[in-house]
């Protein structure tokens, strides 16, 4: 008998399963009748011996015939299975009887136990097949009751809603009346058109579809599911009487899930059902999933674009799954996030109060120092016409300006001509210069041009309205910390992204930094410190240019300048933005150096009870005497800020 | 005597297995689910294991990969068995790190052969 006279074959599991399940209680059958045959060696236990064969035998039939229907190389029907079961009644029987005349028999076994033996293969047998299990098998429903829970998914726990779809109404009554029994809602629709309004109108999880209808036919309507974006992902299951492989082709090439033949069998039914809904649950689930992975993306966005509310992935951060996970991560760092921006807001409105207050106690400061080689409304070159003098530094004359060209304002910056006078020098200033011209953040002054006019050489930088961190704290005294802590992290950001494109700043001093009315800080000079430094070591000429306080030692010795020099500079400005006053003072510079090599700084919480004593720390690690005991990097720094804020 | 220890949480296959592999003369230690398999071959003085693949908590799959990773236990010969007798189940058991495979029903004689084969002769 082939599988298509019997129904489509079970699948594979379903049929290991099946066998598995018939297989072990044989299993213990054989075994203890083997054990106990063992025993039975002595010519007095004769009958024994017979019984035990005979319950061996009746097993080991049994065994073939489950082979025979169900072994793993060929499909078998459910009608087929339904007869198998039949047929273990016989060899069951017998096990079941010759065991029942051993049981008189006095317990004499060799571990004791033979009658609780006898038990254990009288109980395997009746798992075999339930002796209340009907008698002969009817064409219609010859299944025992047990083979349905053998099926691989378990009824009950998909519950869905079908449509079934057939113009005949018997064929809709007895579908209906089975899945409902299976716990499904069930909908029926006597032919295609009311079967397409009735699925725009509800929901559905799966469809039956009969493929021979009046007007509308079962392809038609399933073109018309698969057609449909909303309704697409519904899977159907096709029904028809016709068996030929054309339109089951036809069927599955139109996005039928499923395909079974009329008059089909319940078994086979509910089996191919559940593996669709199963399959739709799967397809589901992962559709849901990806939904929420485009949640996150679409958070990860909204954090960009600064509104992100927290929250918001509230449902995926419930996941128990990675993706769960990454929500919840993604949500704490963002609050943690927040939380740190709200401080450093707070740090920079304190700033900006201490600016304010600056501002208006240094009323007459004297800004605009005349004495520059420029005066007011003098041109330099056709471009420039200059407003007023800044101040005045050891390399040259800063002057406000104005570019003619681009109609703004800038800073210009002349170069003393002992600086340029050096060709090798000039040029190495020049490469810097082209190094600091790449360079833009919005807490670096931008450097625009390196020019000549008449012999004048200048640098046009942004021109920022402001003040100085000098002024700053020349007329506040001490900074409190929150200020500081705000100056610092513009400070340490700044640098990181100097020294990430391999500018080392060389004069980092409040005299360098700016700071604009909205206490955004500004640091200047980038690379111009270089055209001095031929000549910023005690050791030529005892002429120190730059800012000897501000200095490491390796800079004042003329030794290898790195980026962790920059580091011990924002050190020293650090200290003395929270004391006041630099770590090291000294009238002469060789009295400073002296200090500065010989002397430890005192700690800046011990001049200001205010500074927290890991800020304290930081600042003390910033001023080591040795490059490799410092921070060694701004962006390190930045980390150790942030707790700290 | 070898020691055998058997992993099994059907208790009638435990409980005929287990003495008929005691009347062959082997000590037999019995764990109803692969983990408290994997802690009693860990605690060491096993032979053999055998090993039933279709365990709760943990199947013989993973507890027999568990003990292939820990040295205590990774040269312990390990027979695993099934009911399945599905294509692919024996090569998943040796991938697994079995040194044999048997299938259920269990034909006494044919997993004796294999035991002794791994034993190194009959005990």
């Amino acid at each position: 008998m082939s599988a298509s006279e019997s129904g489509a074959a079970l699948t594979a599991e379903a049929l290991a399963e099946l066998r598995h399940d018939l297989r072990t209680p044989l299993n213990h059958v054989i075994g203890y009748s083997e054990m106990l045959l063992e025993d039975a060696a002595d010519p007095a236990l004769a009958e024994r011996r017979v019984r035990l064969e005979e319950t061996l035998g009746a097993a080991r039939e049994a065994l073939d015939l489950i082979n025979a229907t169900l072994g793993a190389a060929r499909g078998a029907g459910a009608e087929e299975v339904a007869r198998l079961y039949d047929a273990l009644r016989g060899p069951r029987g017998r096990i079941v009887a010759a065991i029942t005349a051993l049981l008189p028999v006095s317990d004499d076994g060799r571990d004791g136990t033979f009658t609780a033996d006898l038990q254990k293969i009288l109980g395997a047998a009746e798992r075999l097949v339930p002796s209340g299990a009907a008698g002969p098998a009817g064409p219609v429903a010859p299944m025992p009751e047990p083979a349905p829970a053998r099926m691989p998914a378990s009824p009950g726990a998909l519950q869905a809603r079908i449509l079934v779809v057939d113009d005949g109404a018997e064929n809709r009554d007895v579908l209906r009346r089975r899945l409902e029994r299976s716990g499904h809602a069930v909908e029926t629709a006597e032919h295609g058109r009311s079967a397409l309004e009735l699925l725009a109108a509800r929901s559905f999880d799966l469809v039956l579809l009969d493929v021979l209808m009046p007007e509308l036919d079962g392809f038609a309507v399933l073109e018309a599911i698969k057609g449909n974006p909303t309704l697409r992902d519904i899977p159907v299951i096709m029904i028809s009487a016709l068996d030929e492989m054309p339109s089951i082709v036809r069927c599955i090439e139109r996005g039928a899930e499923d395909f079974l033949h009329k008059p089909f069998d319940p078994v086979l039914l509910r089996a191919r059902i559940n593996a669709s809904l199963e399959k739709k649950r799967l397809r589901d689930q992962e559709v849901e999933y990806l939904r929420e992975v485009g949640r996150v993306i679409e958070a990860a966005t909204a954090v960009e674009a600064g509104t992100y509310r927290q929250g918001t992935l509230g449902p995926v951060a419930r996941r128990a799954d990675e993706l769960g996970r990454l929500a919840r991560v993604f949500d704490s760092m963002v609050l943690q996030m927040k939380a740190r921006e709200e401080r450093l807001r707070d740090q920079v409105r304190d700033l900006r109060q201490d600016i304010e207050q600056a501002r208006r106690d240094s009323k007459e400061f004297p800004l605009a120092v005349d004495g520059g080689n420029l005066h007011t409304g003098e041109r330099l070159g056709q471009r420039y016409e200059i407003l007023a003098v800044l101040g005045r530094g050891g390399m040259g004359t800063v002057y406000r300006a104005r570019d003619l060209e681009l109609e703004e304002e800038v800073a210009i910056k002349t170069l003393r001509p002992e600086f340029v006078s050096d060709a090798t020098l000039l040029e190495r200033f020049k490469d810097e210069i082209r190094l600091a011209r790449r360079l833009s953040d919005q807490n670096i002054v931008r450097t625009h041009d390196f020019g000549e006019w008449s012999g004048v050489y200048f640098l046009t930088m942004e021109y920022v309205e402001g003040i100085t961190v000098r002024e700053l704290i020349d007329t506040r005294g001490r900074l409190g910390v929150s200020s500081t802590l705000a100056i610092a992290a513009q400070l340490a950001h700044s640098l990181a992204v100097a020294h990430e494109h391999g500018v080392i700043h060389r004069d980092i001093k409040p005299q360098n930094l700016l700071l604009d009315d909205a206490g955004v800080l500004k640091v200047m000079d980038f690379g111009v410190a270089r055209l001095a430094e031929r000549t910023t070591s005690v050791t030529e000429a005892g002429l120190v240019l730059g800012t000897p306080a501000y200095m490491p030692p390796e800079q004042l010795m003329a030794e290898q300048v790195d980026a962790r020099s920059d580091l011990y500079a924002a050190g020293v400005v650090l200290y003395e933005c929270l004391t006041g006053q630099p770590p090291f003072q000294a009238s002469t510079v060789m009295s400073l150096v002296a200090k500065l090599l010989t002397q430890e700084a005192q700690p800046p919480e011990a001049l200001n009870s205010e500074v927290p004593p890991a800020l304290s720390a930081l600042v003390l690690r910033l001023l080591a005497k040795k490059p490799e005991d410092r921070v060694q990097t701004a962006a390190e720094l930045l980390e150790q800020l942030a707790p700290l804020g | 005597m070898a020691k055998i220890l058997l992993v099994e949480d059907n208790e009638m296959n435990r409980d005929m297995l287990s003495r008929r592999l005691q009347r062959k003369g082997y000590a037999v230690s019995m764990a109803v689910d692969g983990r408290q398999g994997v802690e009693m071959a860990r605690a060491g003085g096993y032979d053999l294991i055998l090993m039933d693949m279709s365990l709760p908590e943990i199947d013989g799959w993973e507890a027999t990969r568990q003990l292939r990773a820990v040295p205590e236990t990774r040269e312990v010969p390990i027979i695993g068995l099934t009911a399945h007798a599905m294509a692919g189940d024996r090569e998943k058991a040796l991938e697994a790190g079995c040194n044999d495979y048997d299938t259920k029903p269990v034909e006494l004689p044919r997993l004796l052969a294999k035991i002794e084969a791994l034993l190194g002769g009959p005990k």
